[in-house]
């Protein structure tokens, strides 16, 4: 029985997987720092996706953890400040791209590598 | 050699004898002229008496002065420096202040521009805890101040402004004298300052000048103007003996009501998620202390709004980073000091329907203790949006303290001891993840050029942190700084402008360091490249009046505030942003702020593009500071 369970498990992860490959399309991550470059998105995020400061925060984009569906939606019609993306100014395939751009930047580095940081 | 019929001295000696007699007849009942016999009986050509007679009387020197005075009543009030632009209606003081009083306490500080002079005052006046002088030009002066002295009205900073004005129609000769005149030269500040008057007599001058500076002193503080009759101050006193000045005596401060305390300490204690905000409450060490010593007791969050230096940023219960998820988990929330209390509850949204949110719960209780409410004003609307708080007691929040921390105290018992304790222990946890997570996020776009906000904040501290360091400003509100610096001292931060005028921040930081330059304190600022242009003045003022600050150059190219607000607007109209550009950013040409500083005598370096040349040249500029004398650093950084 806990085996049967566990195969169960393993379906459905696979499949939640499956769906969330499905919902990312391939992005051209070089076409995609132009666009985020081109449509302004670093004057609030900053050009390696390290988050920033508008009336209210700029969330870090580098790496995100964002759902591609979440992160379209944000283009789209954003909650906070953020202005709104349509299609006419940000094509789906822009926005696949840039996704793919912020998923390529670098991330976080371990804090013990930077020794000023370790000194507070 | 034959001598000369007439010498030297006995033709003065003549020629004084004349004078005197021909003086002393000019006293009398007929003319000079009348006198004088013709010596001839044909008419004299029309300019003979011209040139045989002296001048009608005209005293051209004295021995005493109404601005001497005035440098005597400064000097009471133990104003230590002036701050000026020269100007003619004031040369009778300017004079006076220089020579009656030996250029010392008070000390005349030349700044190249009015908004430089008052904007210098604001930030002395937040270190030091009181006002220095600001004397300016009627009219023309005034209207450079006034954006200065709009910024220190917003931000309850007392400023003792005085301005020089030709009073008397009848005694101004040239047409710029004219000019510089005005019947009331106030009312052009008068929205936004706390009282002005325009003294008839020196003695009206003495009384008006206490007058003056204890109500700029009292809260809710603010700047004060008094016009001075040029005359006034450059003719001489006709009885020194009979003008007295006024002692400066104390004020006692306005408390909170004592049942309105307790009933504030009593909501405190029995709240399961107090929360404390704290806006201008600091004016003093003892302001952040006695902050400290309420979180502790009740062991609840505080939130520090910055704008003065209220609660240390590494204290287990400093919350600022987490305003929001506090805020909404309160069932009582104290404010102290804070202006703007519906901002401070509520999410506003940017949209073409603007919305707004509260982020409490409901049946949230708020209470207020702030000086705010006792000296309104109408106009400007710096008040922000009315929020119904269940309790405002209005009194200064600093003051009041003490009797509310005693108050809580008393109503604490041991269960609530330790519950008290548990919440501190979950906030000390939660405080704690937060600056690690900070230190992660400063990792990111460490290498990068343009370089990083977190790069460069991490690299500032790390040089400075072993010094006795004040940030005396911080343009833009850089983050990292009052995430990553260990701000436990009340002059580690000034807070900020008060009303957004830009083109406070470098004349202010100047006058901060100016303050802190005498107790030996390590002045840094952050500068905006936007703010500096307002006022690039201020560089001068630093070099010709050797006041130690560095200013690290925060130099994104652009009023940057403003280009993602008309990004905001171009995306609105479905437009693209390919154009916000124009009319937002300061480029073609670029600035070369470290050529400009050093025009002016300021060591310099820059522009700096790779994240590794920061820390090196910091560290020249510093080596410069640590001696005395001002420097600027241009970085070139991401956009925010």
């Amino acid at each position: 029985m806990r085996g049967l369970f566990r195969i169960a498990a393993l379906m459905v992860a696979a499949s939640a997987a499956s769906a969330w490959a499905q919902e990312v399309p391939k992005g051209d991550p070089a076409n995609g720092k132009k666009v985020y470059l081109a449509t302004g998105c670093y004057q609030c995020h900053g050009r390696f996706g390290q988050g920033g400061l508008m009336t209210g925060a700029a969330p870090i984009l580098a790496q995100t953890k964002m759902p591609y569906a979440g992160f379209k939606r944000q283009l789209r019609s954003p909650i906070n400040d953020m202005p709104p993306y349509p299609e006419n100014l940000l094509s789906e395939k822009e926005a696949a791209d840039i996704y793919a751009f912020l998923q390529g930047l670098p991330g976080r580095r371990p804090v013990k590598d930077i020794p000023i940081l370790n000194n507070y | 050699m034959k001598k000369p019929a007439i010498g030297r001295r006995g033709f003065l000696k003549g020629a004084g004898a004349v004078g005197a007699a021909l003086g002393a007849s000019a006293g009398g009942a007929k003319p000079v002229a009348a006198q004088v016999q013709p010596v001839s009986t044909t008419a004299p050509p029309p300019n003979q008496a011209a040139e045989t007679l002296p001048p009608a009387p005209d005293t051209q020197q004295q021995t005493s002065s109404g601005g001497d005075f005035m440098v005597d009543v400064l000097k009471m009030l133990k104003i230590e420096y002036i701050t000026q632009t020269p100007a003619n209606t004031f040369r009778g003081l300017h004079e006076a202040i220089v020579n009656h009083g030996g250029n010392k306490s008070p000390e005349l500080l030349s700044c190249t521009h009015e908004e430089i002079a008052v904007a210098m005052a604001h930030g002395y006046v937040k270190i030091e805890g009181k006002p220095l002088g600001v004397l300016v030009q009627s009219t023309v002066g005034l209207q450079h101040a006034a954006m200065a002295l709009y910024n220190a009205y917003c931000d309850q900073a007392p400023i003792y402004m005085m301005l020089g004005n030709s009073v008397d129609a009848s005694k101004r000769l040239f047409s710029f004298e004219w000019a510089h005149a005005a019947i009331d030269p106030a009312v052009i500040v008068r929205d936004y300052i706390k009282w002005d008057d325009q003294p008839g007599s020196l003695q009206h001058f003495a009384e008006s000048a206490v007058r003056a500076y204890q109500i700029a002193m009292t809260p809710p503080m603010g700047p004060v103007v008094l016009s001075l009759d040029s005359e006034m101050q450059e003719n001489p006193i006709p009885s020194r003996p009979a003008l007295s000045v006024p002692p400066l005596t104390r004020v006692a401060l306005p408390q909170g009501d004592s049942g309105a305390v307790a009933e504030t300490a009593n909501l405190l204690v029995k709240a399961e998620n107090p929360v404390i905000v704290a806006d201008r409450l600091a004016r003093t060490q003892a302001g952040m202390d006695r902050l400290v010593e309420l979180a502790e007791v009740l062991q609840c969050p505080v939130v520090d709004s910055g704008g003065r230096g209220n609660f240390p940023n590494r204290h287990p219960l400093c919350h600022s980073g987490r305003s929001g998820a506090v805020m909404a988990q309160a069932d009582v929330i104290l404010g102290l000091e804070v202006n703007d209390f519906f901002g401070t509850t509520h999410v506003l949204s940017d949209r073409i329907e603007r919305r707004t949110r509260s982020i409490t719960k409901p049946g949230v209780r708020t209470i207020n203790i702030s000086a705010g409410d006792l000296s309104p004003k109408g106009n400007n609307q710096e008040f922000q949006r009315y929020q119904a708080v269940d309790l405002t007691i209005a009194a200064d929040a600093e003051q009041t303290l003490p009797s509310l921390i005693e108050a809580v105290k008393r109503g604490v018992d041991a269960n609530r001891k330790s519950a008290f304790e548990a919440r501190g222990k979950r906030l000390a946890d939660t405080h704690h993840a937060m600056f690690e997570q900070w230190k992660s996020d400063c990792t990111l776009a460490w290498d990068v050029s343009p370089v990083s906000l977190g790069r460069l904040c991490a690299e500032l501290y790390e040089q400075i942190k072993n010094d006795d360091w004040s940030m005396v400003g911080n343009g833009i509100r850089v983050t990292w700084p009052r995430r990553m610096w260990n701000f436990d001292k009340h002059y580690r931060w000034i807070g900020s402008s008060g009303g957004a005028g830009v083109g406070y921040n470098a004349p202010a930081s100047l006058g901060a360091a100016l303050a802190n330059r005498k107790y030996g304190r390590l002045s840094v600022s952050i500068q905006g490249d936007g703010d500096l242009m307002f006022a690039p003045g201020t560089l001068w003022t630093a070099a010709h009046h050797q006041i130690p600050i560095l200013y690290v150059m925060h130099n994104n190219r652009a009023w940057h505030q403003e280009v993602m607000y008309v990004q905001a607007m171009c995306n609105r109209h479905g437009r693209g942003v390919e154009n916000a550009n124009i009319g937002t950013t300061i480029t073609d040409p670029n600035i070369d702020f470290a050529m400009m500083a050093k025009s002016m005598g300021v060591y310099a370096e820059g522009p700096i593009i790779n994240a590794k040349d920061v820390a090196p040249a910091l560290k020249r500029a510093l080596a410069v500071v640590r001696k005395g004398q001002p420097a600027l650093v241009d970085v070139v950084t991401e956009p925010r």
